[in-house]
């Protein structure tokens, strides 16, 4: 795993769209070979969502063969309401870039038979051969999409109750009314997430600075369920400041000299590559 | 054209309905002519947009609503020269004209005819919606039911009463034209989604009109006060009885006095009045009643003045000085006391701001919208302001534009009519060699602009008052004068100073700055 750290959200957000920018432009996606990226919501993904709109308008990076997968949706939400991740994502992305709206796929949290939904949106994404990155953020109890503290670690797409932290924490996103939090959601697994064959989170901010903590200077826990990231092998984190807040001094420098590393090492590859003598992803040098 | 018959405008400001601006793309289907939901476009219909626009930051705006106009580009709508077909071509000559100002509906305003007129114009003034230019909503009949008083230049032989109430307006406008909505519009030839829009501006205490209020509301008409001397009472009894509109406020009816605020005095209709309470208002003036008016005053000949005025002023003098109606004359309002809800109870001091009436929980009467000439002649920019804060969510911009309307018009001498000239000095018209304005022509985008400046109020909430608000006081607001999903694409992109950069009809632009 790598960490990487920046002064603050936006730059964060800066980090995240213009890697995965170079990952799109270098995997040069085609109709017949699209970039499949898994996309998350809530506040901590904005900053990256700005920085990949502006990218797209100013023509450095074009979804149009890109298929989109989300981490999760509220069941019984209405899709137009305010707070479900359809208008979240139509809101904040969709509208502003170029993708074609027949390569986006959002669970319908309104399907009749959710677990059939569930299990074909598995179905869908292998059908693409998978996702190719998967970008996410985490609640402040670690949480990875809406995989819970105790969730199965091997778990897949699926119905999910929601944490009693979690609607409190959503209450204010519904006229801080805790009765009209949604109670269950629909969400991709964690093993679903590890099944991508990159992974890269953001975190940012003091309020999620124990949760990362626990997720990477502590042992692979389900009851932070973004630890299981230590068993992926093309993982990255972007933090700020304040979210590393709660991690030893030790980590930190730690991390900082990986990532000097990985650049010298991206830029040998980059100058091969140029010479036709390399094809290969550095993935991560961790 | 899109290849997929959908646009989107990018990077521009959208005025909500609130009176606020967001910064917000806008999706349209121009070959359906109608805004779109872009999100369950995207969704749903798994489409998006060919072709975007990028507006440079610019207003996006609903087109404006103008619904008092004479005419303009030289057509009068209230001149009918014994050919249908010249009056069309004349109503297509302004439709097609007038998107340079944003307007995208207008509804052709009628002065004062000759009664047998009445049945034919009002006929020819279907809704129509001509290619590529402005659509005609119907018609706003401004008299014959008027107040010889506060005429203006409406011709005073041809004032009448109604003494029979609606039979009198059904007799004098022709039964087909107030027939039921949904029949009038059938009759049009048009389908009952269609849009059609029908005003009627008289003065309440003219004999016969207060009972016609109601029957023409039911048939989904709007009754509008104007030219009139009617008391407040008798201006709140019109209102109960279904009166929507106020007729160019300020012009053509009594000044805010307040012992007795006359028609004016509805924008502050008082909570005190819910709850069935009476009030005898203190007599005006002694002075000014030992002058006050006999029927023949009021209501029969006027004095002998050149009339050449706009339609608005009160080119004659109109005596005694205002309020002309004793307050105490509480002619009708007494009939409708025993429908007043809660009458005799003790409403409860309200203890909070939120529970009062300004507040908005308690209104004691659904206040009426009201037309302002906000061109800095019709009414001073003072007063705009104090009507615009008493009740800003009814205040509409109208241009009661002349025939001689035409932001191309320069300034200097130009013929008129009778062998008279008249002197174009920006927005004032005078007549040759006198003082005496002649009208309106300001046009209805300026008023936008000049009500900003006079009213301190932004450009949001302006643009509303000649988009929204017209839409909601005609019933039409999901259609017109809004950005929501599935009103007609009808649009006016506007620079950040309000001039006009493009409009839009359908879907389609009809009208470019070169």
């Amino acid at each position: 795993m790598r960490l990487i750290i920046r002064d603050d959200s936006a730059a964060v957000g800066d980090y995240i769209a213009n890697y995965i920018c170079k990952r799109i432009n270098e995997f040069n996606p085609t109709a017949e070979k699209p970039f499949v990226l898994g996309l998350p919501t809530g506040s901590s993904p904005i900053a990256t969502y700005k920085a990949l709109i502006k990218l797209v308008k100013d023509d450095k990076l074009s979804f149009k063969n890109v298929i989109t997968f989300n981490m999760d949706e509220y069941v019984g939400l209405p899709r137009d309401h305010s707070e479900s991740y359809h208008t979240f994502m139509f809101r904040e992305f969709f509208s502003h870039i170029d993708i074609p709206p027949s390569q986006v796929n959002i669970l319908d949290g309104n399907a009749k038979d959710l677990i059939a939904e569930c299990n074909s949106y598995e179905q869908r994404i292998k059908s693409f051969g998978g996702i190719e990155l998967f970008l996410g953020g985490i609640g402040e109890d670690g949480h990875i999409a809406f995989n819970e503290p105790g969730s199965s670690l091997a778990s897949r797409t699926r119905i999910k109750t929601l944490a009693y932290d979690t609607i409190l924490a959503n209450a204010r996103f519904f006229e801080n009314d805790v009765s009209k939090v949604p109670r269950m959601a629909l969400t991709v697994g964690v093993a679903t997430v590890l099944d991508s064959r990159e992974v890269v989170v953001v975190v940012t901010g003091q309020r999620k600075a124990l949760a990362l903590s626990k997720a990477i200077e502590e042992g692979v826990n389900h009851l932070w369920t973004l630890s299981a990231l230590q068993m992926h092998p093309w993982a990255l984190i972007v933090t700020d400041e304040d979210a590393t807040a709660e991690l030893h001094v030790k980590t930190v420098k730690y991390f900082k000299s990986i990532e000097r590393v990985q650049d010298e090492v991206e830029a040998r590859q980059a100058e091969l590559r140029a010479h036709g003598e390399a094809t290969q992803q550095v993935g991560s040098m961790e | 054209m899109s290849s997929n018959g959908l646009i989107c405008f990018t990077n521009c400001l959208l005025p909500q309905e609130d009176g606020t601006f967001v910064e917000k793309d806008l999706w349209i289907d121009e070959t359906r002519g109608v805004i779109l939901d872009a999100q369950k476009t995207f969704f749903l219909r798994r489409e998006r947009p060919d072709k975007i626009i990028d507006l440079g930051g610019n207003i996006l705006s609903p087109g404006l609503i103008d619904i008092q106009i004479n005419g303009g580009y030289g057509f009068d709508f209230s001149v009918y020269e014994d050919n249908d077909g010249a009056y069309m071509d004349g109503l297509r000559l302004v439709a097609e004209r007038i998107v340079e100002t944003g307007v995208t509906a207008l509804v052709p305003t009628l002065i004062t005819q000759e009664k047998s007129l009445y049945p034919k114009l009002l006929n020819l003034l279907k809704p129509w919606s001509p290619p590529n230019a402005a659509h005609l909503l119907g018609w706003h009949a401004e008299g014959p039911f008027i107040q010889m008083a506060k005429r203006g230049a409406h011709a005073p032989p041809f004032l009448l009463n109604a003494a029979e109430g609606f039979k009198s307006f059904e007799t004098i406008y022709g039964q087909d034209n107030l027939a039921d909505a949904e029949d009038w519009l059938m009759s049009c030839g048009l389908t009952q989604d269609a849009l059609g829009v029908r005003i009627i501006t008289a003065a309440p205490e003219v004999d016969g009109v207060m009972s016609a209020i109601n029957e023409f509301a039911k048939r989904g008409g709007c009754f509008s006060i104007g030219h009139s001397i009617a008391t407040t009472d008798m201006a709140t009894t019109a209102v109960r009885r279904g009166a929507r509109l106020i007729t160019h406020l300020f012009n053509a009816m009594p000044q805010l006095h307040h012992r007795d605020p006359s028609i004016i005095g509805l924008l502050g209709s008082s909570p005190f009045f819910a709850s069935g309470a009476t009030y005898t208002p203190f007599p005006v003036s002694t002075a000014a009643h030992s002058k006050k008016p006999s029927n023949s005053d009021t209501t029969g000949t006027p004095p002998k003045k050149a009339a050449h005025a706009s339609e608005a002023f009160d080119e004659i003098e109109t005596p005694p000085q205002t309020p002309v109606l004793l307050a105490t004359q509480r002619v009708q309002a007494q009939d409708d006391k025993a429908t007043l809800p809660g009458t005799g109870a003790i409403t409860p001091l309200p203890l909070s701001r939120s529970a009062t009436y300004v507040g908005g929980q308690v209104e004691p009467l659904q206040r009426p919208y009201f037309e302002l000439i906000v061109d800095g002649i019709h009414a001073h920019p003072n007063s705009v302001r104090l009507a615009y804060t008493a009740y800003p969510e009814g205040c509409i911009l109208i241009t009661d534009a002349m025939k001689i309307l035409d932001p191309h018009l320069k300034d200097g001498v130009h013929p008129w009519r009778d062998g008279r000239n008249f002197v174009k000095e920006g927005d004032k018209l005078y007549l040759e060699g006198t003082t005496t304005l002649a009208g309106s022509v300001v046009t209805l985008d300026k008023c936008v602009r000049n009500f900003a400046h006079f009213t301190g109020c932004s450009l949001a909430e302006s643009i509303k008052c000649a988009t929204f608000n017209p839409a909601r006081c005609l019933g039409i607001e999901n259609r017109k004068g809004t950005l929501r999903a599935g009103a007609d694409a009808d649009l006016v992109i506007l620079d950040r100073q309000g001039n006009v950069i493009s409009t839009w009809i359908r879907g389609k632009v009809v009208w470019g700055k070169k």
